[in-house]
């Protein structure tokens, strides 16, 4: 579903405001490092992450009116990030692989929670396997490649591709179990 | 399934260097596993820090892009920016005003202004009980004033990690940063953190109270 408005349609805050400029630098610096933030964690690299979040306030910046209050600006960059990285899996992969929860665009004036990531991780790691949690421990925290992560296993690099899939497999099914 | 297997390890490799992952095909199958990788990949200590480069190119690309504006070597610089924009100036400033009073005691019961500096209004001395803060917006200058036992203190609004907005958290008494859960006391002291970058005091601002205002020093 395509939220973005149209060109011609009314946009979100065409609000009449007399011939005041939006203050379009201060908007930008108040809202790119969560909005980035926001993205990397959904694309989970600086390259996408950098690339969606151009997308973001290029597209939102010009549609936006000085008249709109800062938990406006916010939900309206959030929703415009919704839809961007929605195209964005829609054009690499055809399926959604992440989205942005609804009840971050409804969310009045708030930036986007700064939930740390790290202890449902843990506790997903927790719960795995020991062979499973090492290589996913080995891969994303050491960062090892998948050589170094077969030669600390004493395992062959195709087995650890094997554990390594098995193992992101297991951890998906966890993370639905163990909830935010 | 070594089709699936090899593939989704080329993406995590992608990934794990930071790399835009290639496409592939019938990645439906897969979705759930690439979503546990990306998910897993936050747990890195730099992930979802922006680079201050990017930061600051595409600001002068939205500059072009959607202003019709040329990048000025006046305009902003990438360390004012993530200083807190106009604050840094503003205290930069207020320092001036400190150094030449001590230099010259002759003009101590004189206001030294630095030029394009003034004294703005930002809260009633009476809407600031002892032991609270409130937010200010000069326009310019985005910041708190807080009144800590009689003493008014005006701090920068910006955090000086990478420039989020911070957020008065009024019941715990302190400022809160959105973008990764570090906090300032109002006296503008790092309460805690949890990024590995050493986080720096909020900038103070030069304040003063004039019948029954609280005035901060802004240009």
């Amino acid at each position: 579903m395509d939220m973005r408005p149209q060109p011609g349609e009314p946009g979100l805050f065409h609000v009449i405001d007399g011939d005041r400029p939006l203050d379009w630098e201060r908007v930008y610096r108040d809202h790119v490092a969560s909005i980035y933030r926001l993205l990397y964690l959904k694309v989970g690299n600086q390259h996408d992450a950098e690339d969606l979040t151009s997308q973001v306030f290029l597209e939102a910046l010009p549609r936006l009116r000085s008249s709109a209050s800062g938990g406006e600006i916010h939900t309206y960059l959030v929703m415009t990030a919704r839809t961007t990285l929605a195209g964005h899996w829609r054009r690499r992969l055809g399926v959604q692989v992440t989205t942005i929860d609804e009840s971050l665009v409804s969310a009045e004036g708030q930036a986007p929670p700064a939930a740390d990531p790290l202890p449902r991780i843990r506790r997903i790691l927790a719960k795995l396997p020991p062979n499973y949690r090492r290589v996913l421990e080995l891969r994303f925290l050491e960062r090892c490649s998948v050589g170094e992560t077969a030669t600390r296993m004493g395992i062959s690099a195709g087995n650890a591709r094997v554990v390594q899939y098995r193992a992101l497999q297991r951890a998906a099914e966890l993370g639905q179990e163990v909830g935010a | 399934m070594s089709r699936r297997i090899g593939r989704v390890s080329r993406w995590v490799d992608d990934l794990l260097h930071d790399r835009s992952p290639r496409r592939f095909g019938g990645a439906e199958e897969d979705a759930e596993v690439l979503a546990a990788a990306i998910e897993l990949q936050s747990a890195s200590p730099s992930a979802g820090l922006p680079d201050p480069q990017f930061i600051e190119s595409l600001r002068q690309r939205i500059a072009r892009e959607t202003q019709g504006e040329v990048p000025m070597s006046t305009r902003v610089s990438r360390r004012t920016l993530l200083a807190g924009g106009g604050l840094a100036v503003a205290t930069a400033a207020a320092g001036v005003v400190i150094g030449d009073r001590l230099a010259s005691p002759s003009t101590a019961q004189k206001e030294l202004l630095p030029i394009g500096a003034s004294w703005t209004a930002v809260a009633h001395l009476s809407d600031l009980p002892e032991g609270t803060a409130r937010t200010f917006d000069t326009g310019s200058v985005r910041g708190f004033v807080a009144n800590r036992g009689g003493a008014i203190v005006a701090l920068s609004g910006v955090c000086t990690h990478l420039g989020c907005v911070l957020q008065l958290n009024a019941t715990a008494r302190r400022l809160d940063c959105p973008c990764h859960n570090a906090a300032f006391g109002f006296d503008g002291t790092v309460l805690f953190k949890h990024m590995p970058d050493a986080l720096p005091p909020l900038p103070k601002l030069e304040s003063r109270v004039r019948d029954g205002q609280i005035e901060v020093l802004t240009v």
